[in-house]
């Protein structure tokens, strides 16, 4: 067996083993790097920083725990954003398992950070079922839809919702999401009622919604933990995605790294098979 | 009447709703339906999750009974499934652990085994993603080529090392990837498929208003 033979049939396990360490090299050697930002992170930060103090902005935790990684750290950043500017929040999630939990506790913390007052400067709404008549519903009543917030409080009790009853009254819709619902908000929410969106989604999903950048139905979008780590640093409160950077990075080069191999030992493979045939 | 009364309310929901798209909530009746159906599906889903529940207690429970192969899943499945739900559902003021805020049973299974559950999960593809382009990942021909180098680019353009790499080329290289590749040719795909995507999902409610799609009462 020759050597192109042998990177042919490389045990899977090294492969694993590459990886794994990859991951765990920068945390033990923590390496920070410049982060660019791109015109479409740039975008939805001017957005926010467009919108005059103490408007009222829905901010949705439309994801699951799995993609945690790439996403919480956008809602955190968002919210140092919003509650710097004064904003009043009102949190959504159309996520059953984890969405209103997460709400909860990433709103809470950061709103301590600020001194914001539940009720006064945000609420969180939880999680209601049927998200098609949630987003088409709260364009008539957000009451009707939510009659209490997460914890059971009627809406009507929270001075912060007295005054919010539709679209009507919200500035602007940050979405954080995992999966296709931002498709709803989109179709649902910016068309029916034209208020402004800006989405923050995974690595994955990010390259569908470019289509509606440039249709300008969205305004802005984050992508993956590299989208985070760009809204970290524009907001001044590098954390989480940004030390992830070191992590991606090297799992990124990892990756390119093994296609090339893999491609030489493919072509190399098929020379010499070429050269014993003839 | 089985077949028929499915078929009619379905047409009738499609209809009302289309419909009421196109009066004002506010100075017609047929506007303000539409908020009122709206509510009813909310009212309906709520019932979907109930047969839901029904429906995976009885598939499982007759697997466990009858000592199915992989039964102890099964177990585990309607125990998992009763222990998060039951105590969510009691009310908080019974105690501090029932309910879903924090320092509950639900919070304590979520924040300690579910969310690191997947979060498990999800990790593993990077493992799986990695073995899996190094074995499959081959430039067997111009087309496999093409989507190759353009992964490769957006791969080096999402980091900040291929970034600084891509710049080394030139200042604008990521810029060019950003606006030409994902803002070009990545865009005009995608709009494609998500105006096919919603063609689709046009003929396929007229088709379930007009009968000729069945397939949701089971029954092609």
């Amino acid at each position: 067996m020759n050597i192109w033979d042998r990177l042919a049939r490389l045990d899977r396990r090294w492969i694993y083993l590459l990886v794994a360490l990859a991951v765990i090299f920068p945390l033990i050697v923590p390496t920070t790097f410049k982060i660019h930002i791109t015109p479409e992170a740039r975008q939805l930060y001017d957005a926010v920083e467009a919108l005059p103090d103490s408007s009222v902005v829905m901010l949705t935790f439309d994801y699951y725990p799995s993609t945690l990684a790439e996403t919480e750290p956008m809602s955190i950043a968002a919210l140092h954003h919003l509650f710097r500017k004064d904003c009043r929040v009102v949190t959504v999630t159309t996520i059953p398992l984890g969405g209103p939990s997460i709400a909860e506790r990433v709103t809470r913390a950061v709103a301590a950070e600020h001194g914001k007052v539940y009720g006064v400067d945000y609420v969180n709404l939880g999680f209601k079922y049927g998200y098609v008549a949630v987003l088409k519903g709260m364009g008539s009543s957000i009451e009707a839809i939510y009659p209490t917030d997460n914890s059971s409080v009627p809406l009507s009790e929270l001075p912060m919702m007295r005054s919010i009853r539709n679209y009507g009254d919200i500035s602007f819709i940050y979405i954080v999401s995992d999966n296709a619902i931002v498709d709803y908000w989109i179709s649902i929410v910016n068309a029916e009622y034209a208020t402004p969106i800006g989405i923050g989604v995974t690595a994955v999903s990010a390259p569908k919604y470019y289509a509606f950048i440039s249709s300008g139905q969205v305004t802005g979008l984050l992508g993956g933990m590299k989208g985070a780590a760009e809204y970290e640093r524009l907001v001044s409160k590098e954390a989480m995605a940004f030390k992830g950077m070191a992590m991606q990075s090297l799992v990124h080069l990892l990756i390119i790294a093994l296609v090339i191999a893999g491609n030489i030992g493919f072509f190399a493979g098929r020379r010499a098979k070429k050269r014993t045939a003839a | 009447m089985r077949r028929v009364a499915p078929v009619i309310i379905a047409f009738l929901s499609g209809f009302v709703m289309v419909i009421s798209f196109c009066f004002s909530p506010d100075k017609t009746v047929l506007g303000r339906i539409e908020p009122k159906l709206l509510s009813w599906v909310t009212i309906v889903g709520g019932f979907t999750l109930l047969l839901g529940v029904v429906s995976i207690t009885r598939v499982n429970w007759q697997g466990v009974r009858r000592k199915k192969e992989g039964w102890g899943y099964k177990l585990l499945t309607l125990v998992s499934v009763y222990i998060m739900a039951i105590p969510a559902m009691l009310p908080s003021s019974w105690s501090p652990l029932f309910g879903d805020a924090e320092g509950s049973i639900y919070d304590w299974l979520f924040t300690y085994i579910d969310s690191p559950m997947m979060g498990t999960m999800f990790a593993m593809l990077a493992f799986y993603i990695a073995s899996a382009a190094y074995r499959a990942f081959r430039a067997r021909n111009p087309e496999a080529t093409l989507l190759l180098t353009a992964a490769v680019l957006v791969m080096l353009w999402r980091i900040p090392m291929g970034e600084a790499f891509l710049r080394l080329f030139g200042e604008n290289v990521p810029g060019f990837i950003n606006t030409y590749l994902m803002g070009g040719v990545n865009a005009a795909v995608q709009r494609g498929i998500v105006i096919g995507a919603a063609l689709g999902a046009a003929s396929m409610s007229l088709r379930i208003m007009l009968g000729i799609e069945r397939t949701y009462m089971g029954k092609g």
